[in-house]
């Protein structure tokens, strides 16, 4: 996965972007860029449609954002509440409660099917923010040269080498426990590798001859970064967002199991962390303590499916199988 | 790095890799120009010692921020008056202004001295190399096994690449590599430490060793404790390489020297063999030494779901006190074997570059 | 684009050799496959028996933190503290009253203020030495003068004025102020031949020279950091040999790794912590040769409010909400908890509900709240008192007179199930008083405590024989000097009725007058509404029935074993019969676990050589 988009980097790789070749550039018309707009995005579509993998991640992602989404109607808005627990405590699964009860009497399908929104909220949230500001110092740091671009450099460089996870359990203790704290200890410690990548892209994307056209134009910093390099690295952190919402995903589980997530909240990995101290492993409680892994598992997979196929799709020399 | 690092740190590799490509850096110095190369060296060397000095400070204050008084944590529900939690706090050192403590707390790491342990009450060094053994027997025992597996099956899926055998071997990867490790070993815990129906409990359900064994028997003891967390961290861990092994091979042979090579008549093993492989090992050879630098920072959850003696645990207990001078040197111990990992490739990775100097 | 190559005719054998090597999980899992027929499961490892007598191991979640008793906090290294050397006095496992340890007997000077201890002659240090009167007041003496001694116990030695020891027989100590607990002095007595070579109190741990000189039912043995301490029976303990050659507490980290131990028999008892689960214990039930032990537990499970924190001088400090200064709305509060609905569900049946402060299981200084003034479960009465003090139902939330919501915080260990599952119960059932609460989870609470920035806060301790310091922290003396600085205090509580009973109980040598003084006591501390006990939790444990025979609880009738106030669990406990087929078949299963051991090993090797191989043959294959 790691290389995989290293020569998505490699100065001179055609990205499938807008407003990828020179000549058009100088007669820009509106309705001219958005056509090419729609056709690179049929293109990307028809190249993504041919991957399998891909296409199963994204059904399984749809289903997934369906079943959180409807988590009320499937479920009842009371499938959290202890005080009106329908069952007793950890019952083994049967017609009414097809995976069981929790501790307090609560089906354990109803909860996973909250759980899933705690989840994907957070997953999204926090690969947003990582990426966002990947996107940001990566953009900046290539664009500019001289000092400020070694010291953002710098800074990411020693991210880079502090120990993630070590990082986030650090940042999760400082801060209260609450969902937003989660999602900051995941995007803080994460968006480095975004921003070598962005900036790798950066540098290779103002090497190109129409943006010192655009320069010598008198197109400013703020004209070339936005209109200019941005749209040319989005495919890129695309793809990156893909797979970063799936490794946010483990590490809000791995948080919240190690018992860094806020505990009013059903989230899976609050749910494998609840199961543990209900002493579900030693009582054998496989249907409590299975679901939330698998969930995690199919969803992290469903994402990193996705992100796989989008970068093979920007890059077809990678050969993903399809 | 793997099972409770998670798939963002997988791109480390690559943002971490030697002179990325389109950066100013040097990429590639010949060997053969030794000046170049020392330059190259200096300028590697000195940007690992700015690294070191920020983890130090970064070390210092991270855990600070921490709201939580050690000396209440260490006397938690004894019966110690106010006096005695002043006294505490002045043999801590816990009374000096922050300013102080910093200084104090660099001038002896300089020096090699990390302070003594609150919970411990000895010399946090002396905890740090008594558990260190137990995280590099465990993570290193799975970080060979994770790394050989990985390229084996990159270059075999590779190789085959849209065979059945690649679909399934890559999907299966993928899919283990999705899982938490810890939950992973929980599972393993109940299938195989206790058993489930037919299968009997036949590993131990956690620890290092019995504690009565000694001789040949201890070392057999030692590795029928080990058999569950390595499969965890060989399971989730091995996708990663295998995943860079596979497409950085597949990146090779789409190469026009090998279709020259095979034109010529070479042999497709031979191609192999000789060239796509060395050549595809480079971007695997630099993930392989970022893992390696994490083999330090142990595994946090593994060694918590069985009870493993390493720094991971060591650390995550620590960090409840928290017991500051034992995590701030385990927090600078995990990135400085970062660093150091990181350095070493750069330093290496011109003079193994096959493309160069031929 | 890719070239591929083709891939070499997919023969089912080769396809298979993939399936086969496709991960180093999938092959050690195989070994399962090898060696279906040991019968592994079936006979329990026994805790090792063969070489060095009978061996109890017993598992235990926490590690040591230091084996100096000057040092050591932790429940686990304060127990082994105590097996490892004998106190003054020890309590009786049937009552707790206080019965001889190392002294034979005690006795305060009219003015109270002088005890004379007599020290027995029969108790050796197990290098030789006689144990004397000058060991134990050189122990109090090192205490009283070396901060750094003090750190463990230094509490006990506060008000004391100076420890002598006239004769081997006899030691005196005089007091600054009167002080009843005096024959509760849990200080572990050390051998001053010993100890006196010691420099620096704050970083010896005693864990370096083995076997460690003690006079206690055993002797330290041996010790690995995070691993296990082993302690070795003291043949010549005046008491009589523990009836286990061996002892052993083994760590492990995760409870459930601890259980499925005891399953297989690797240990002989598992110390909840602080309990097993209701779901371990319900497992653990269904097992043939196991016992789940369960008993009155020592601690108290209980909501304290903020009354407003405030320092010595009076001084206000912190922002706890101004509601709760009004006992209407702390009572309220308390009325709508239904204590009986978290006894039946949180703890499933393994707690008693919460009256008064101590816990019944310390029958002489427990107490009840009359009936009328017991605050049991009445949400109408609580939505009336709510009325009362102003907070009207305005679209289901309580308003007060300046219009405001009431919003309430309760503070909350995240390291306790208990705390989080209760809070979860609060919210709702307060939410239908209309009062709202959120749930503020930490690590360490003690920081948002003592800055008295809480509303509410889970509250609990561990009680002892001796109630004095549970009863100590509710005093004015207790509260800190400065804002916001550490203190003994509790929960900011300060009132002069209470002062007074304090004082009183303290000086009160008559164990009968100083009950009664305790329970008025408590009846304030009930009333005030500034504390609400919840639930006294058991203790919930379980051990080997083939492997211990017999074991004394604390209360004898029925009590907890790990944890207990003295030694008797592990000096009384009785190995079950070995010499019957159970033992035959325990040495043959010890030495299977080596067997799949070295099968693994095997396995985990030849699978690495046949993928090394599998790689040449290749090569060779398709040379050809």
């Amino acid at each position: 996965m790691t290389t995989e988009s290293m020569p998505a980097s490699t100065p001179g790789a055609e990205v499938p972007a807008p407003e990828e070749s020179g000549p058009e550039e100088a007669k820009s018309a509106g309705a001219l860029a958005r056509a090419r707009k729609r056709r690179s995005v049929a293109r990307f579509w028809r190249e993504y449609r041919s991957h399998r993998g891909g296409l199963w991640g994204l059904a399984g992602l749809i289903l997934i954002a369906l079943i959180a989404l409807c988590a009320p109607v499937l479920t009842g808005a009371n499938a959290q509440s202890v005080t009106e627990a329908p069952g007793g405590a950890l019952e083994s699964p049967s017609a009414e409660f097809p995976l069981g009860t929790d501790q307090f009497g609560r089906s354990v399908l109803a909860l996973l099917i909250w759980g899933a929104r705690v989840s994907l909220t957070v997953g999204l949230l926090a690969a947003f923010l990582c990426v966002a500001i990947g996107t940001v110092v990566g953009i900046v740091a290539g664009h500019f040269r001289g000092w400020y671009s070694t010291v953002l450099m710098r800074v990411t460089d020693w991210f880079l080498v502090m120990p993630t996870l070590v990082l986030a359990i650090a940042l999760a203790t400082v801060m209260d426990r609450s969902l937003w704290t989660v999602i900051i200890a995941i995007g803080v410690t994460t968006w480095p590798t975004t921003a070598r990548l962005v900036r790798a892209q950066t540098l290779a994307v103002e090497s190109r001859p129409y943006i010192e056209r655009a320069r010598a134009l008198g197109g400013g910093h703020g004209h070339i970064m936005l209109r200019h390099v941005l749209p040319n690295v989005m495919p890129l952190v695309l793809a990156q967002t893909t797979l970063v919402i799936s490794s946010a995903i483990l590490t809000e589980a791995t948080l919240a199991f190690l018992g860094l997530g806020d505990p009013t909240i059903t989230s899976w990995g609050g749910m494998l962390q609840d199961a543990r101290e209900a002493g579900a492993v030693s009582a054998g409680d496989w249907w409590y303590l299975a679901p939330p892994g698998i969930a995690i598992a199919l969803v992290a997979l469903a994402f990193t499916l996705c992100g796989r196929a989008i970068e093979t799709v920007l890059n077809p020399k990678l050969g993903v199988a399809r | 790095m793997t099972a409770d690092s998670t798939p963002a740190l997988v791109k480390q590799a690559d943002a971490e890799g030697p002179a990325p490509a389109g950066s100013p850096a040097v990429r590639g110095p010949r060997a053969r120009n030794t000046q170049a190369y020392l330059k190259y060296v200096a300028a590697k060397i000195f940007g690992a010692a700015v690294s070191l000095f920020a983890v130090l400070v970064t070390s210092f204050f991270l855990f600070r921020l921490i709201p939580s008084d050690p000396v209440k944590q260490m006397t938690g529900g004894r019966p110690v008056s106010a006096e005695q939690l002043d006294s505490l706090r002045r043999q801590l050192g816990l009374d000096q202004p922050m300013w102080q403590q910093f200084t104090s707390y660099v001038g002896d790491a300089l020096t090699g001295d990390f302070g003594t342990s609150f919970q411990y009450h000895a010399p946090v060094v002396d905890k740090i190399t008594e558990a260190l053994p137990a995280t590099l027997l465990l993570t290193g025992t799975a970080y060979v096994l994770y790394s050989a597996l990985g390229i084996w099956l990159g270059t075999r899926t590779a190789w085959r690449n849209g065979s059945k055998s690649d679909r399934f071997n890559t999907a299966l990867a993928l899919t283990l590599y999705s899982v938490p490790s810890f939950w992973l070993g929980l599972l393993l815990i109940i299938v195989f430490a206790v058993g489930v129906g037919p299968i009997p409990g036949m590993f131990p359900t956690g620890g290092l060793e019995s504690g009565n064994e000694s001789g040949f028997a201890y070392v057999l003891d030692v590795a029928h404790h080990m058999v569950l967390p390595v499969i965890t961290l060989v399971a989730v861990g091995y996708a990663q390489t295998l995943l860079v092994m596979r497409s950085s091979l597949l990146d090779e042979m789409g190469s026009d020297y090998l279709t020259t090579a095979r034109a010529k008549g070479l042999r497709d093993d031979t191609v192999r063999r000789k060239h796509a492989v060395p050549n595809a090992m480079l971007p695997t050879f630099t993930l392989m030494f970022v893992n390696l630098g994490h083999v330090v920072a142990g595994q946090i959850l593994v060694e918590t779901v069985f009870s493993w003696p390493g720094l991971g645990g060591l650390f995550y207990q620590g960090l409840s006190v928290p017991d500051l001078p034992l995590v701030q040197a385990l927090f600078f111990v995990f990135a400085t074997a970062v660093i150091l990992a990181n350095t070493l490739a750069d330093l290496l990775y011109p003079l193994l570059d096959p493309r160069v100097g031929r | 684009m890719v070239e591929r190559v083709p891939p070499p005719s997919a023969q089912p054998r080769s396809r298979l050799r993939i399936l086969l090597a496709s991960g180093a999980a999938a092959l050690a899992l195989t070994a399962g496959a090898v060696v279906p027929g040991v019968p592994l499961g079936a006979a329990p490892q026994q805790a090792q028996a063969a070489d060095s007598g009978k061996t109890l191991t017993v598992a235990v979640a926490q590690s040591i933190d230091s084996l100096s008793p000057f040092l050591a906090q932790k429940l686990l290294s304060t127990s082994v503290s105590r097996l490892m050397y004998d106190f003054l006095t020890n309590y009786d496992p049937k009552d707790n009253h206080a019965v001889p340890g190392l002294a034979t007997k005690w006795e305060p000077s009219a003015d109270k203020l002088t005890w004379t201890y007599t020290i027995r002659s029969n108790s050796k240090w197990s290098d030789g030495e006689q144990a004397t009167a000058e060991d134990a007041a050189w122990t109090f003496n090192k205490m009283m003068t070396d901060e750094a001694a003090a750190q463990a116990n230094g509490s006990f030695v506060t008000n004391f004025k100076k420890v002598t020891a006239p004769s081997p027989t006899q030691l005196v100590i005089e007091l600054k102020e009167p002080q009843a607990t005096m024959a509760a002095l849990d200080v572990p007595i050390v051998p001053k031949h010993v100890w006196e070579k010691v420099k620096d109190f704050s970083k010896f741990n005693n864990d370096k020279d083995f076997p460690v000189v003690g006079n206690g039912p055993f002797v330290l043995s041996d010790y690995k950091v995070d691993q296990y301490v082993k302690l070795k029976a003291n043949k010549d303990f005046w008491r009589g040999k523990p009836k286990f050659d061996e002892l052993v507490f083994k760590t492990y980290k995760d409870q459930d790794a601890a259980v499925a131990a005891l399953r297989k028999g690797e240990v002989s008892f598992v110390a909840g912590s602080p309990a097993l689960t209701p779901a371990q214990a319900a497992s653990l039930k269904g097992d043939a040769n196991i016992k789940v032990n369960e008993g009155p537990g020592r601690r108290f499970f209980a909501l304290a409010t903020n009354p407003g924190a405030q320092t010595k001088d009076g001084k206000k400090f912190g922002n706890g909400n101004e509601a709760l200064l009004d006992q209407k709305v702390r009572q309220a509060l308390f009325l709508s908890i239904d204590r009986k609905t978290i006894i039946d569900k949180v703890f499933q049946g393994h707690a008693v509900e919460g009256q008064g402060y101590i816990p019944p299981r310390f029958s002489e200084y427990a107490w009840q709240p009359s009936s009328g003034q017991s605050l049991a479960y009445d949400p109408a009465k609580a939505g009336k008192l709510l009325d009362q003090a102003g907070y009207a139902l305005k679209d289901g939330k309580r308003v007060g007179k300046d219009g405001k919501a009431l919003d309430l915080r309760i503070l909350c260990h995240a390291t306790d199930p208990n705390d989080k599952a209760i809070g979860k119960y609060l919210k709702e059932w307060w939410g239908k008083l209309g009062v709202g609460l959120k749930v503020e989870c930490l690590d360490d609470v003690s920081v948002p405590w003592y800055a008295g920035e809480y509303d509410l806060a889970f509250d609990g301790w561990s009680v002892n024989p001796d109630p004095d310091f549970v009863l100590g922290i509710h005093t004015c003396a207790a509260l800190p000097l400065k804002a916001k600085a550490s203190a003994a205090t509790d929960n900011f509580i300060c009132d002069k009725k209470y002062d007074e009973l304090y004082k009183k109980q303290l000086a009160e040598y008559d164990t009968t007058k100083r009950a009664d003084l305790v329970g008025q006591m408590q009846s304030w501390l009930y009333d005030s509404g500034y504390m609400s006990v919840i639930a006294y939790p058991n203790a919930v444990e379980a051990y080997r029935t083939d492997q211990i025979k017999s074991i004394t609880t604390m209360p004898e009738a029925a009590g907890n074993i790990y944890g207990q106030d003295g030694y008797w669990s592990w000096w009384s406990a009785v190995p079950a019969d070995s010499d019957g087929a159970s033992g035959d078949s325990d040495s043959g299963s010890s030495s299977t676990g080596i067997v799949i051991g070295i099968v693994v090993a095997v396995v985990v090797l030849a699978g690495g050589g046949f993928l090394l191989s599998r790689r040449r043959r290749t090569t060779a294959d398709e040379r050809e």
